[in-house]
């Protein structure tokens, strides 16, 4: 038997430039995208990352999907993780404190984030101050130093959205798969999504179940120790997600964006 | 996970319409969150297990549940009986501790507050599982598209669940490929490598499922999904006069609720 | 026990969570150097044998027993340094944001020091022909490079054995050959190939031993010679030996087995052309 010769790898042809049309879309998303991505969103969500006391029953892998959703799928991503969401709350309740209305805070943290990608700083930043005012519309957010819950995530969060040097320069790292500048964009990025995940949780467990600040002050330490590794892991997964989807031309948000 | 295959089980409440069921337990949810009374909150609690008991769904599952949040109601119950400014002073375990806000005593107040948050907890726990496992998914579909949920949202929901099983089975294949590869999910207490490991199963998951994604679209656009045409289902939902009577009660307890709070009762 | 057993079944049963029963009382030795290729319909219970050989799962009846050692209580881990498994899909594996790390992540896992690493990811890139590649992220390489790059990752632990579950699915003819020629070096250096197929002239052309399995039980189990000539029994598990084969028995051969195209041609030349020289000469 010869032996075939090994051909040299040719390069792949480029592919044509994506036109996107409304019908079967949100926000430039292909359904079946947001289907598959609700779908990756009901699974992760039996997932638990963090077997950790506290107010949800555990973090599972679906707060590191929360927060890179919105670099992936754009403002969509709220469809697809409302969609996931309310699907995983029923099946896997553990993962949300917030009841049958822990959707709604999935569903704002991909909004947020996705809107920011999308370029759309004045939403976002509404909704930002929205989820902040929120917290401190409740008087028993009035007591001693209950002022500092929104502080260490989601205050940043809101800077990265006003600032605009931050801003841009945030986008454009990601947008362009800078080598090294991507790492830090992608955590900025995921701290934005995931703040306004974690922000909507205390807003809405504080109403529910009136904490007082003995509570939420003493344990804020910790908490800010657990969202810095939910962010953390999540840019791993983010910037392996987004820089496997540009090599393998996958469908993403970002190509919408490309002119 | 949670077992969800009672559809087969027949009860008076799993033949309810979809839509007469999300609104009594929408009523339900309004109307602990409108209570902050024990008493109220525990009228409410047996309510929704009469209407557990009546949809026969095994008691033991509201337990299994309750472990997921067991930590977050020991919390709850801590703070408000030793923070809550209550007045009636049940017994004194210390000097006034200012530092903390803890005026030295135990009260009445802060325990029946303690019990209401708990109470609501166990309601707002148990609420949603009632609705899904009573309901078979196609109907709950159904019941969302007919409340004016857009098709395309219900059907990325039904989309997600019908391929959650495949995906389960690509993040299992992973999980393997990953043991083979020298990682080690079963470190005990080791909680980097169990972040790696979640990190090494979710970026070849994502990346092969968007891979599935492409023809997926093109499996929905050759069956001409998002024509501009008017839906019909195969499915109809038929709202009987249980139904009528359900929704009737729930308006009448919502309806009710909302004019005892306005006048005071059921407040702390 | 003997030596050179370096995989043995003993009345290994498994029967899944769901009460499937996927395996059923398989007793198998597999030694140093062989090249075993296990076939059968879909839901014999192929895959789920050969992730016993390396505690993917656990024998639920009897023991399996890796160099000499039961697999019951040992980690994943500490097993794919003797036994590599490389699975069907390469992507499933692949996670790192290049080649070179991908090949040096499980060392990593395992604690191997950084030199050591670098050796090893060297060696293994120059042997598979990915040099020029290291630097590339996965995704972007062909189907038949991420094949390549899988079995880089199984080969950066160094084991004995290495298993391969349809190593040729969704490649072209040219990709499909070029990984089977990087099982057959493997093996020419005196591993253990364990392959599962359901492409027979390529079971035929490169196994030294098939075993069928059929419903959790060993059906046949010999040299691809014997094994294929069981042409009937095979029809009955809903598998086909190679036409080649089919051929020959056509043509009246009964007494050996055929696998391969040379192998018919020499034989016809034998039994109807005296001198096929002749034959070339006549028609020039």
């Amino acid at each position: 038997m010869t032996i075939p010769e090994q051909q040299p790898v040719q390069p792949a042809p480029q592919p044509a430039p994506r036109t996107y049309k409304a019908r079967g879309r949100f926000f430039g998303m292909p359904i079946a995208t947001l289907a598959i991505w609700a779908s990756l969103y009901i699974a992760s969500s039996a997932i638990p990352a963090l077997p950790i006391p506290g107010m949800a029953g555990m973090i599972t892998v679906n707060a590191i999907m929360t927060a890179i959703s919105g670099m992936i799928l754009g403002p969509a991503a709220a469809i697809a993780n409302a969609a996931g969401g309310i699907v995983s709350m029923i099946l896997f309740p553990y993962g949300f404190s917030a009841g049958p209305l822990g959707f709604l805070t999935v569903t704002l943290g991909g909004l947020v984030a996705g809107l920011l990608f999308a370029n759309k700083w004045i939403p976002a930043a509404i909704l930002e101050l929205l989820i902040i005012g929120s917290w401190f519309i409740n008087p028993q957010t009035w007591q001693t130093g209950m002022w500092m819950v929104p502080l260490p995530y989601t205050a940043i969060a809101l800077l990265v959205i006003v600032i605009k040097p931050l801003r841009d320069w945030v986008r454009r790292s990601i947008l362009t798969q800078h080598k090294v500048w991507m790492w830090p964009a992608v955590f900025l990025m995921c701290t934005v999504g995931h703040a306004a995940e974690f922000m909507t949780t205390n807003t809405m467990v504080n109403w529910m179940f009136h904490l007082s600040w003995q509570y939420w002050v003493p344990t804020l330490p910790y908490w800010i120790m657990i969202d810095t590794v939910v962010i953390l892991a999540s840019t791993i997964v983010g910037v392996g997600v987004l820089n496997g989807l540009k090599k393998a031309r996958l469908p993403q948000f970002s190509d919408s964006l490309e002119k | 996970m949670m077992n969800i295959n009672l559809k087969s089980q027949k009860s008076p409440f799993q033949k309810l319409d979809g839509r007469s069921k999300l609104v009594a337990l929408a009523v339900i949810f309004t109307l602990v969150l409108l209570f902050s009374h024990w008493a109220y909150i525990l009228g409410l609690l047996v309510l929704v297990m009469l209407i557990w008991w009546v949809a026969r769904l095994p008691f033991n599952m509201i337990r299994d549940l309750f472990k997921f949040f067991l930590v977050i109601a020991v919390v709850i119950l801590v703070v408000q009986i030793f923070f809550y400014p209550g007045t009636t002073n049940l017994f004194r375990i210390s000097n006034p501790i200012r530092v903390i806000g803890f005026s030295g005593y135990i009260t009445l107040e802060g325990i029946l507050f303690g019990i209401a948050m708990v109470l609501r907890l166990v309601v707002i726990m148990i609420v949603a599982p009632l609705l899904v496992m009573t309901t078979p998914l196609p109907d709950l579909m159904l019941a969302l598209v007919k409340l004016k949920v857009p098709y395309r949202f219900a059907f990325i929901m039904t989309t997600a669940l019908s391929l959650l099983p495949s995906i389960q089975n690509h993040a299992a294949i992973i999980q393997q490929a990953q043991l083979c590869r020298g990682i080690t999910y079963d470190g005990a207490g080791k909680f980097f490598a169990k972040l790696r490991a979640s990190v090494a199963l979710m970026v070849p998951l994502i990346l092969g499922t968007f891979r599935d994604s492409q023809t997926l679209e093109i499996a929905m656009s050759s069956r001409a999904f998002g024509a501009p045409i008017k839906r019909t289902f195969l499915l109809e939902s038929h709202f009987g006069v249980a139904d009528y009577l359900i929704l009737v009660f729930a308006i009448l307890l919502l309806v009710g609720g909302i004019y005892l709070r306005a006048r005071g009762f059921g407040a702390y | 026990m003997a030596e050179e057993n370096v995989l043995l079944c003993e009345q290994l049963s498994h029967i899944y969570a769901n009460g499937v029963q996927a395996l059923a009382n398989i007793n198998l030795s597999i030694s140093q150097g062989e090249y075993v290729a296990f076939v059968g319909q879909n839901g014999s219970g192929k895959t789920t044998l050969v992730k016993h050989f390396n505690g993917l799962l656990k024998p639920t009846q009897g023991k399996v027993l890796v160099f000499g050692e039961s697999t019951q209580d040992k980690k994943v881990s500490y097993l794919s340094r003797r036994v590599g498994y490389v699975f069907q899909n390469p992507d499933d594996m692949l996670f790192c944001s290049s080649v070179g790390e991908e090949i040096a992540y499980g060392p990593r896992m395992l604690g191997f020091d950084q030199g050591e690493i670098d050796t090893r990811v060297q060696k293994i890139l120059t042997e598979l022909d990915l040099e020029s590649q290291r630097e590339i992220h996965p995704f972007a390489l062909s189907l038949g490079d991420r094949q390549r790059l899988a079995v880089a990752c199984a080969l950066s632990l160094d084991p004995q054995v290495f298993v391969f579950d349809e190593p040729t699915t969704g490649q072209d003819y040219f990709g499909g050959k070029s990984i089977m020629m990087l099982i057959d070096q493997l093996h020419a250096k005196g591993k253990t190939i364990i392959i599962i197929s359901h492409d027979m002239p390529l079971v035929a052309e490169h196994a030294k031993r098939v075993v069928v399995l059929n419903k959790g039980q060993i059906a046949l189990d010999g040299t691809p010679e014997t094994v294929f000539s069981y042409t009937e029994k095979l029809r009955q598990l809903s598998l086909r030996s190679p036409q080649v084969t089919l051929l020959a028995q056509e043509l009246g051969l009964r007494d050996r087995t055929l696998l391969r195209v040379p192998q018919i041609v020499q034989w016809l030349e034998a039994e109807y052309l005296p001198s096929p020289k002749r034959i070339q000469g006549g028609q020039v």
